[in-house]
């Protein structure tokens, strides 16, 4: 049988406010969001899913548009290609292109979106990489209120974000001192169009040969994308010399608990892990 | 439930009754009769449901039916050359040896368009880049990277 004549039924709804989709997600229990389906939609053609309903976001307004100011606010709903094409962000945040241009392909990143990259909670999202190492903040609203928290603390597991029943991410907000820092993202999969096998993420804002302060993040060898904040202690305010980099290598590969799978064994993973932390951070200094 | 649903297709107005389950490529096989665009997994990752939406290619396999209200889409059968050849695109494609069961066909053509639209220059590494999404079993790829690059000379030339 054709995909189409397997595909679980749903009722599908376009609210046209944040108010009338908290209300739609109110009336359908079991009804899901969707933003640009590109996770969604595969996990519903597997069963994998079986929302009632799906309440999509896409003519919400106010939740697209990336705005440059003191501090930089992503909407939620901004399309991963949308991302990568906007004149500023790219040059104001390389790691968060690096991170954006490796997500699928042309025809995925036209259609996700960095919220739906995150609500997904995938240990692998290549976004969320990029995000943590920026100490980027989720905003988080529902009826009657709305919360600010560091995006660190929205993963929770596989699949299991921090909001609460009917809650929606409406952006990110990322503050200026990851303006202009060394950063890069890496990613190793088994084609240029996968999901990670081990991907890597770091940031260090130097002085001379001392870090002040550093970043790293993981992603794929976790539960969540993971922040390797043994990694980071050992190297704020540390001279970063050849054995500490070594000694990050060995920590990062300690710190993560990668699972074997399909795509990867858990050895080879962890082995990769170390490998991105140490090139990440040579490449980071060699640049000086 | 079910819905009405107007867009453009291929230049002209279209109006399809659909359901909230249906996918892009659903109402484009099915009551639009429109099989030129082929699904190959499902899933969005082997690109044989490429399609272009609104100027860019997107997986129909994932596009919800009730999205695609007003926006502007070109399938396969969108594309034409002068009188009633084939586009330029197209028999680049041919005269270079890009086809070979030409089940990926459409949508390799249909991403390469989308490329050339926006970048009629591309260096080997875009084209590869652009055609990430896009899977072929029989060609190995190298004769769809030389079609691409002769479809964008052919394309300056106009």
């Amino acid at each position: 049988m054709s995909t189409e004549q397997r595909m679980s039924r749903f009722d599908y709804f376009k609210p046209r406010s944040l108010e009338e989709a908290w209300d739609l997600y109110e009336t359908y229990p079991g009804a899901r969001y969707i933003a640009g389906g590109t996770d969604l939609m595969v996990q519903v053609k597997n069963r994998v899913s079986r929302p009632r309903a799906l309440i999509s976001l896409r003519s919400v307004p106010g939740l697209t548009g990336i705005e440059i100011g003191e501090t930089v606010s992503i909407g939620a709903m901004t399309t991963i290609t949308d991302l990568i094409d906007h004149p500023e962000l790219g040059g104001l945040f390389p790691v968060l292109l690096q991170a954006a241009k490796r997500l699928g392909s042309t025809q995925v990143r036209n259609v996700a979106t960095v919220g739906g990259n995150l609500c997904n909670c995938s240990p692998c999202a290549d976004t969320a990489l990029a995000l943590l190492v920026l100490d980027a903040r989720a905003v988080l609203k529902r009826p009657g209120g709305g919360r600010e928290i560091p995006l660190s603390e929205f993963f929770q597991g596989p699949g299991k974000s921090c909001m609460i029943s009917g809650e929606v991410l409406t952006g990110i907000r990322l503050g200026r001192s990851g303006v202009g820092a060394r950063a890069v993202f890496m990613k190793k999969g088994r084609v240029r169009m996968d999901l990670s096998i081990a991907s890597a993420a770091v940031l260090l804002e130097m002085d001379g040969d001392t870090c002040k302060r550093a970043r790293f993040a993981a992603g794929s060898v976790a539960p969540v994308p993971l922040r390797l904040s043994k990694v980071e202690s050992l190297f704020e305010n540390a001279v970063i010399s050849k054995e500490k980099i070594e000694e990050a290598q060995k920590m990062a590969m300690d710190s993560v608990s990668p699972i074997t799978d399909v795509r990867s064994t858990a050895d080879y993973r962890r082995e990769i892990v170390g490998v991105y932390i140490k090139r990440a951070v040579e490449k980071l200094l060699s640049n000086e | 439930m079910k819905t009405e649903i107007n867009f453009i297709l291929n230049g002209a107005e279209v109006s399809v009754t659909t359901e909230a389950h249906k996918r892009l490529i659903d109402v484009l096989r099915g009551p639009l009769g429109l099989t030129g665009t082929k699904e190959g997994c499902g899933e969005g990752e082997c690109g044989a449901c490429t399609v272009i939406v609104d100027g860019r290619a997107v997986n129909s396999c994932l596009y919800p039916a009730f999205e695609i209200e007003g926006k502007n889409v070109t399938t396969i059968e969108g594309l034409q050359g002068i009188g009633n050849r084939l586009s330029v695109i197209q028999e680049a494609f041919v005269e270079n040896g890009g086809i070979q069961c030409g089940f990926c066909t459409p949508g390799m053509i249909l991403s390469t368009k989308a490329l050339l639209d926006s970048n009629p220059d591309p260096t080997e590494e875009e084209i590869r880049g652009a055609l990430v999404g896009n899977l072929c079993r029989c060609t190995g790829y190298v004769q769809i990277i030389e079609s691409v690059k002769a479809a964008a000379a052919a394309l300056k030339k106009e």
